[in-house]
This record gives structure tokens, C-alpha cells and sequence, in this order.
């Protein structure tokens, strides 16, 4: 185990590693005109475009520059933002979107676990009839009606016939979050059921069920000893990594209730050539993404002893 | 089982039902039955995304995102009017006796810089306008170079500072207190409230650069307290604030409060408690809060514009009232020096461009009325831009605005308002003959094929320039013009201006400073000043000897009205001509004004409409109702606002 966890982690700063450069070429090798935006670029000399680009850094050669930015990563230093808050510092900028973006999702990851979960063990003891058909049909319609009608729908029942506030407000955030967290939860809570009913239905029709029926066993003993607990396996290799994950936000959702969270906020840095933001996220993400996977492939193996993660084939 | 089916479709139609009724289209009590109506305390509006604040230090901004709202918490020496002319503010009296040579501004003695809390901090003093003038000149205090441009060329010696800060370490630099800076740039303080600036040369407009933020104030103490090094990523909570409100909260892709500076030195002013500016995705969601009572404006899109104005029934349909025009004059610019993708030159279209009769075949030809019905369906003549200049910019002593004169010379007809005022197809029609005759001549194949570009993925603009096609094709016809829209990914400059890939590109210019100069300025021969000349319309570029003889005459109009500095009527009249002389020959063509619908408010004509500067948002003085205006209170609006 120790040594699995060693490993892993050494993997894991080397895809951080390679990702963070990856990004890091990518970003300069984007002509330096990004740098502007378009008024600057019509009003601006080329000398005094050249004053800027100095100023940041981004005419030195591109080894001279990743060297720095090594340097600054090692120490912990990841600058300031150049456009989404002019002159502040990168981690001031994400912090407190990090909070909000996390405080929202995890709320909304609990109760799509919660009744995600619940619908689909009440679909696997109903398969076949009514409330079977009901949580599928809501599956369906989930995931067939684009995002941003659904949003709106609850979004117009909400603030017109509820009376809930329509944007996030930091004033009176528990009340103006609701309509964001139904909206977040929406999609997961039609998953969680989805996989929770097919893992479920799996582990109905296999052979050890079969006998344990046989041997007496009550379906209450079975449901809960020996199916859920069976099909929660794969299912829980995700539950960190989403939980992690909700660090990031959701775009979408956070645009359309102006959540100042973390959603937006890569495509606005890029966008807007905030390279600082832009290499902070991705640092970010990489690290989540990799521990994700880690603290899955761990909880896994907690939950069900048969896996072996050590060894050949053993890890994801 | 059936019976359970039959309560969750019930549950169902209920539920949409009621969500159906709430959004209901009732019609809505009118103001007038409800009689007069009390103002707005607490006003909130919107940006979208696109337009959030990134810089909180007025002197590091060049971006209206931001000025709009800096604009209510600093203040300069002037402020603007509804009709966009200067008035008297923390400056009592200015001018100048030297044709724009010197100007002096004798400051109120009553102004307190506050902290975030409304303590007071300091008065604010003569010495403040010197602080932040070096501080925007300092190369590596402001090594952004935001605001440096103006200052650059009118004031004495602030390009040479400039440069002497450059070749400063960034140390020395920091630490420069303002001696060196006022030994070498025209700006001195006689006494604690009277500021003197030398200009390099006669600057009869100098005046309107002091509503922008590069003549803006800091006080020392300020910088003191922060750190120089800090200035530009100071937090809210450490900002001096002067003007009538105080930045109380900015909460990044959310919201920002304005509340009411209670040290303002304006003490009879109409201000706000407080005014929320919260982030709405775009305009459709905004329509949704507006109708929740959430903000109390909104522009409406096409489609809810169009819903709420053919149903007589709508809640809404009485309560629409049509916006005033932005800042920004649209124009169809022409490239005269065309390129093909390869590199080579587009020799057809730049023959047939630089033919006067082609150009001018377009000006009269071309209805853009169903263009103008995207943005406004209900009044879309309004949308006709006239001249090159926009209107409000400047007036003559008699108060004749500028673009009445220049519209007098263009012999441009009164609206009937059934049609745009220049069109005339019978003249177009000649000059298209004329213009096939000639060009058939010269090799010139038809139609001539017209590049548009407008921005990959945006339906918009797609529909729009599918329209300006369809449009080219009815009034021109398909065997003489042919408009082809193409794309470009991210950047209209760098993937179409700067490769000079376009034929045509409808750009707006809004004025930096007060005067026709910076607009028909960026129209000029062989002068590397000039905008347009340098990189859209490429003139500098040009071949034909005709072409190049009749920008080089509207360049010396340009240049004779620039030299006269002491009588502006003598000057604006000289401008005239040459626009006139521009506008005749069509070597640019006026697009459009961005006019659009609202539901508000908000008495847009109470509101400052400065053509340039940075103070239309400034919310000082705005008339309000908690009731929506109706339009015909703003019918009322605009008929005493253009009395």
C-alpha cells in the first residue's frame, strides 16, 4: 500500500508537471496580439505594445521563461492577475470563488448522492412498474433537454411562483443559493439512480444472489448485505474525485445565477489572456484530477478487499 | 397503478400551470392611473459578463467597464450635462486666454478624499492633480501605460518625463518625488486650489480631456498610506474615494454597491442610497429579473422586443421606451488596398473602390432599413447615421449642433420619416451606369465581389450581415455587388485588418476629447496618426492618382480647420466643410446609431450623454419612478429635452 501510494503519487507530479508545460507552451505560443484586447489594439503604438509585453515578461526567450516559471511554482508564487482583477494576486482571486464554488457543489453532491441513490434502489425494488418508469422518465428528460432549458425552467417556477431570489447574493447566500443547488443537482441526481439501478439489477441476476435467495436469506439481508453493497463498488471510485471536482464549479449554472464562483472562471481567463489565472487553474485541476483518481482507486480497494491495486492491471 | 399515473400527470399540468400564470401577461396598471410617482432610493441595474470591472484604481483603466463605475467614485474637475456639454464642478472656473495655450482651473476649497467607511482623510488640494499626472507618466508606477496617450500629446514635456522615468531603474523610479516631474512637464500649482497646465500647442478642446481619467486626482496621502507599490492592486477597503459614492462592495462576477458619499461636496445633487450593479448572463435573463422586480432596467433583445410590441396585451406593451444613442457614429469603412487570402492584391476590388461614381452609387443606394429593424423594429429610421461625426459632439456659439451644419452642407432632405434621408434611386441608379461604364473600361469584372467578416459562431452577426447581403441584393442588385461574409475566429484585427483581408468593416469610433480632430483626424493622408488611414481603410496604400488627390484635398481641410485655435465657430465651420467634402465624395459611408428599446425606470433624458469623457454613468442627478415610465412619458421626455 505504501508503496502503491509512493508510486502514485510520483506519477502524479509528473502529469502535473507535463500538463502545467503543455498549458504553459501552449499559452505563449499564441500570438502575443492576445495580449490586448481589441481597443488596445487599436489605440495602442506598436511601441507601446512592446512596453507591455517587456513589462510581462513575454518577450524573453521561451526556456528563459519556463525556467522562471518553475522557479516561481517551486515557491509557491503564481503572480497576479493581469485582467480578471488587475494587479491582484492570483490566489486572492481564486480563493474566494473556491469557497463558494465548493460550499454550493458539495451541498449539491450530498443531496444527489442522497437521493440519487435512493431513487435507484426504489427503481431496482420496483423494476418494471410505475416508479420504475418515473425515475427513468426523469433520466430521460434530464439528460435529453438541454441545460439551459431546464434552468430556465426552474429558474421561472422558482422566482415567479416560489418567490426565490434569481441571483446569488453573498448577502443572503443560503437563500439565494437554492435555485443554483436544485439546478446543480439536477443532472447528478439522474445519474447517481441511473447507475445505482444498473449496478443493482446487475448484482439481482447474478448466481450468489440466486443462492443466497435459496438458502433463505431474507431480500431485505440481500439488498442491503450483499447487492448495494456490491454495486456501490464502481460507483464509489467517482465520489472523490466529485468531490473534488465541485471545486471547479460548474460554468453553466454559475453564469446563468451569477454565482461568483469558479466556473467561469477559466474560459474568462482565457478569454482575456490572463495567463497567470489561466496557469493557476490548470495547476489546480491537474492536482485535483490526479487526486481524484488516487483517493477513488483507495476507496475502492477500502470498500472491496478482492481488489488489488498493486498489482498487474490493478489501478485506473 | 393507472390511478397513480393519473395524479403525477395532474401534479404535472398543475405545476405548469401555475408556473404559466406567474409569468402571466396581464396588462399592467399604467403610471397615470396611479398618479405621480415616488423616485428610486435604491436603484439597481446590470452589466453582462462581458463588460465586468477588472481595475478598482481609476488612473489604471482605460476600459468603460470599469470607468463606469470609477466615474461615481472619483472626480475630476468638470463634469457633463444631459446634452453631453461641460459644467462647473470640483472646478468652479476654468479657461484659457491664450487660444489653448495655458489653461487654468481655480478649484472648489470644499472637497474631502474619504476612506472605504466615509471617514474623512485629506481635503483635496491643488497638488492632487500633480500626484497622479506623475503617477500616470511614471513608466513603472504605470508601466501599463493606461491614459498615457492624451497627456502625451497635448501636455509640455510629459513625453520626455516618460521617457526620463524609462531609463530609471524601477527603483528610482518608485521613489522620484515630483520635483524632476514639475521641473519637466507643464503643469504647475500657483496656490492649493488653482491647477495651470502648458500645453504643447494651442488646444482650444483641452478642457473636455479633464472628464477623462488621465487629468484625474489622487492624493498623495493615499499613495502613502498604501505603498507606491501597491497602488494599482489596492482592495476596495483601502481606496480614497472623492466622488459621490463609495465603492462598498465588488464582489468579482456578481455584484458591485455604490453607496452615497455622505462628505460629497455637491450637498444639493440627487444621489442614491445606494446603487447595486449586479452581473446578469445577457439581456433575456436580465428581462426575466426586471420582471420579477429584480433590476430596474433592461434593453430588450430582438425577441422579447418584438413579443411584447405585437401583443397589444402584453403587460409590457405601454411601458417601452426607446434608448437615446450611445457615443459611438457606425460607419462603412472601405479598404482601398485590398489583399487576397495568398497575399496578392485584390485588383478588382481596389479598382473598383477608388471609383468615385461606385462609391457613391452605394451612399444613395444602399436602404439600410431592415438592417436598423434588428436592433429596432419599432423606429428603426432613428438607427440612421448621418454623418461622419457624432451628433452632441460639439455646438456652435448660436448652439447649432455641429452635425445639423454638416448635414446643411450635404443638402441631406428632412425625414418623412417612411424613408432614410440620403437615399435617392434614380441617382443611384446613374451613378451605378456610370460607374459599370467606367470600370468595364478599366477591366473590372462585375459583380464586384464585396469581403464582410464578421465573428465564427455568432448567429447574431450572421443574421445581421444575412440581412446587409440581402439588402446589397435588393438595392444594388446581384450582378454589381456581391457581398460575401466570411469569419474570423477570435480577433477581427489580427486575423482580417492587419492581413487587409476585408473590403468593407462597419466600425464605430467614439471621441476621446471634445473635438471634430478626433474624429475626422483619423481619417487623414499619410499621416501615421490617423487610425483608420494606418489600418482599416489603408489609403496610405492606395494607387490611383484620383483617389489619392481627393483624400489628399480633405486632408488639407482637415489640417486648415485644425490650425484654427482662437474662434471656435470658425473652426467647427471648417470642419464642416471638409466632413461635407468627405461625406459627398463617399469615401466613408455612414452606417449607423445604436439605438435600441428598454423597459426603465430611469429618465434616460435626466441622464449625462457626453459624447466623450467618462461620465455617462456617473449617478448624479437621474430622475427615477418606482413605477416604470411609459412611453409616453418619455415621448414627453424627449420633447422637452429637445426643446
Amino acid at each position: 500500500m505504501f508503496k502503491y501510494t509512493i508510486k502514485r503519487l510520483l506519477q502524479s507530479v509528473v502529469t502535473v508537471l507535463i500538463v502545467v508545460t503543455i498549458v504553459f507552451l501552449l499559452m505563449r505560443m499564441l500570438p502575443t496580439d492576445y495580449f490586448f484586447t481589441e481597443d488596445q489594439l487599436m489605440k495602442f503604438t506598436p511601441e507601446q505594445k512592446e512596453e507591455q509585453l517587456q513589462a510581462a515578461g513575454l518577450l524573453d526567450p521561451m526556456p528563459k521563461q519556463l525556467v522562471r516559471y518553475y522557479g516561481q511554482l517551486l515557491k509557491f508564487d503564481f503572480g497576479e492577475s493581469r485582467r480578471i482583477q488587475n494587479g491582484v494576486d492570483v490566489v486572492s482571486v481564486i480563493g474566494d470563488k473556491f469557497t463558494i464554488s465548493m460550499k454550493l457543489g458539495c451541498t449539491a453532491l450530498v443531496i444527489s448522492l442522497f437521493v440519487g441513490i435512493l431513487i435507484g434502489i426504489i427503481q431496482t425494488l420496483n423494476k418494471d412498474r410505475i416508479l420504475d418508469h418515473v425515475g427513468t422518465a426523469y433520466t430521460i428528460f434530464v439528460n435529453a433537454v438541454p441545460s439551459l432549458v431546464s434552468y430556465s425552467l426552474v429558474l421561472a417556477f422558482g422566482s415567479k411562483v416560489l418567490g426565490l431570489p434569481s441571483l446569488y447574493s453573498t448577502r443572503n447566500p443560503s437563500e439565494t443559493s437554492i435555485l443554483p443547488i436544485v439546478c446543480l443537482s439536477l443532472a447528478s441526481i439522474a445519474s447517481y439512480a441511473l447507475w445505482t439501478r444498473r449496478y443493482m439489477v446487475d448484482e439481482l441476476n447474478k448466481d450468489y444472489i440466486k443462492l443466497a435467495r435459496v438458502k433463505g436469506t431474507s431480500s431485505a439481508g440481500i439488498m442491503i448485505k450483499h447487492v448495494f453493497k456490491n454495486a456501490f463498488v464502481p460507483l464509489a471510485q467517482y465520489v472523490p474525485a466529485s468531490f473534488l471536482y465541485t471545486i471547479g464549479g460548474s460554468l453553466l449554472v454559475e453564469r446563468f445565477f451569477s454565482v461568483p464562483g469558479m466556473g467561469p472562471l477559466l474560459t474568462d481567463a482565457i478569454v482575456r489572456y490572463d495567463v497567470n489565472v489561466v496557469q493557476t487553474l490548470v495547476v489546480l485541476y491537474a492536482v485535483l484530477g490526479t487526486l481524484g483518481v488516487f483517493l477513488g482507486d483507495i476507496l475502492m480497494m477500502l470498500l472491496d478487499p478482492r481488489i488489488k491495486l498493486t498489482g498487474k492491471g490493478g489501478t485506473r | 397503478m393507472k390511478k397513480r399515473g393519473k395524479w403525477l400527470a395532474l401534479a404535472l399540468v398543475a405545476a405548469l400551470a401555475v408556473t404559466t400564470v406567474g409569468c402571466g401577461s396581464g396588462k399592467k396598471e399604467s403610471k397615470g392611473e396611479k398618479g405621480a410617482s415616488e423616485e428610486i432610493k435604491d436603484l439597481v441595474t446590470y452589466e453582462v459578463p462581458q463588460r465586468e470591472m477588472e481595475n478598482v484604481f481609476v488612473l489604471n483603466t482605460e476600459m468603460a467597464a470599469d470607468l463606469n463605475v470609477l466615474c461615481n467614485t472619483n472626480e475630476g474637475f468638470l463634469e457633463t450635462n444631459p446634452k453631453g456639454q461641460l459644467v462647473a464642478g470640483i472646478a468652479k472656473e476654468w479657461g484659457t486666454e491664450d487660444n489653448g495655450l495655458t489653461w487654468t482651473f481655480k478649484m472648489r476649497d470644499d472637497v474631502k478624499w474619504v476612506d472605504q467607511q466615509g471617514n474623512e482623510k485629506a481635503d483635496m488640494v491643488a497638488d492632487d492633480f500633480v500626484t497622479a499626472l506623475e503617477w500616470i507618466l511614471n513608466a513603472h508606477k504605470n508601466d501599463a501605460g493606461n491614459n498615457t496617450s492624451m497627456p502625451i500629446s497635448m501636455i509640455k514635456g510629459a513625453k520626455e518625463y516618460r521617457e526620463y522615468t524609462k531609463s530609471l531603474s524601477a527603483d528610482e523610479a518608485l521613489k522620484l518625488d515630483k520635483s524632476k516631474f514639475l521641473e519637466m512637464v507643464g503643469i504647475e500649482t500657483p496656490d492649493d486650489y488653482t491647477v495651470v497646465y502648458h500645453c504643447i500647442a494651442e488646444t482650444p478642446y483641452f478642457d473636455t480631456v479633464a472628464v477623462c481619467a488621465c487629468l484625474y486626482p489622487i492624493s498623495q496621502g493615499f499613495i502613502d498610506e498604501v505603498g507606491v507599490e501597491n497602488v494599482k492592486s489596492v482592495g476596495i477597503d483601502k481606496l480614497w474615494y472623492n466622488g459621490p459614492y463609495i465603492l462598498t462592495e465588488f464582489i468579482q462576477g456578481n455584484t458591485k454597491t455604490l453607496t452615497k458619499n455622505e462628505s460629497y461636496w455637491d450637498k444639493d445633487c440627487k444621489l442614491f442610497d445606494t446603487v447595486t450593479i449586479k452581473l446578469v448572463e445577457d439581456v433575456t435573463v436580465g428581462y426575466s429579473l426586471y420582471d420579477t422586480g429584480e433590476i430596474d432596467t433592461i434593453d430588450l433583445a430582438e425577441a422579447n422586443l418584438r413579443a411584447i410590441y405585437e401583443d397589444e396585451n402584453n403587460q409590457y406593451h405601454d411601458y417601452l421606451t426607446e434608448k437615446l444613442p450611445n457615443k459611438f457614429s457606425y460607419q462603412m469603412k472601405f479598404n482601398y488596398a485590398k489583399k487576397n487570402e495568398d497575399g496578392s492584391d485584390d485588383t478588382n476590388w481596389n479598382t473598383a473602390i477608388a471609383n468615385e461614381a461606385f462609391r457613391q452609387s452605394i451612399y444613395y443606394g444602399l436602404d439600410l432599413t431592415k438592417t436598423y429593424e434588428r436592433a429596432n423594429m419599432i423606429n428603426p429610421l432613428s438607427c440612421e447615421n448621418t454623418a461622419y461625426t457624432m451628433k452632441g459632439l460639439v455646438y456652435f456659439s448660436d448652439g447649432t449642433d455641429y452635425v445639423d451644419r454638416v448635414e446643411e452642407l450635404i443638402e441631406l432632405p428632412e425625414s418623412n420619416g417612411k424613408k432614410m434621408r440620403r437615399l435617392d434611386k434614380e441617382k443611384a441608379e446613374e451613378l451605378k451606369k456610370q460607374a459599370i461604364e467606367e470600370l468595364s473600361a478599366k477591366g473590372v469584372k462585375f459583380p464586384v465581389e464585396m469581403d464582410y467578416y464578421i465573428p465564427a459562431g455568432s448567429q447574431l452577426a450572421l443574421d445581421s450581415a444575412t440581412v446587409l447581403q440581402e439588402n446589397f441584393a435588393e438595392c444594388l442588385g446581384d450582378d454589381y455587388i456581391k457581398l460575401n461574409i466570411g469569419t474570423y475566429v477570435s480577433s477581427l484585427t489580427q486575423e482580417v485588418i492587419d492581413p487587409s483581408l476585408q473590403s468593407v468593416v462597419m466600425n464605430g469610433w467614439g471621441a476621446d476629447y471634445g473635438d471634430v480632430q478626433n474624429f475626422l483626424g483619423q481619417e487623414t493622408y499619410g499621416e501615421e496618426t490617423a487610425y483608420y488611414s494606418m489600418n482599416y481603410t489603408n489609403i496610405n496604400d492606395a494607387t490611383d492618382p484620383e483617389l489619392i488627390a481627393t483624400w489628399k484635398e480633405f486632408t488639407d481641410l482637415v489640417n486648415k480647420a485644425n490650425a484654427i485655435t482662437g474662434d471656435l465657430d470658425e473652426r467647427y465651420e471648417a470642419y464642416a466643410q471638409a466632413e461635407a467634402y468627405m461625406l459627398k465624395h463617399a469615401m466613408t459611408i455612414p452606417y449607423n446609431l445604436e439605438i435600441s428599446w428598454q423597459l426603465s425606470k430611469i429618465n434616460d433624458y435626466s441622464v449625462s450623454h457626453a459624447i466623450y469623457g467618462m461620465q455617462n454613468a456617473k449617478y448624479k442627478n437621474w430622475e427615477t419612478s418606482v413605477d416604470a415610465y411609459t412611453t409616453e412619458d418619455y415621448e414627453k421626455f424627449a420633447e422637452e429635452f429637445n426643446k
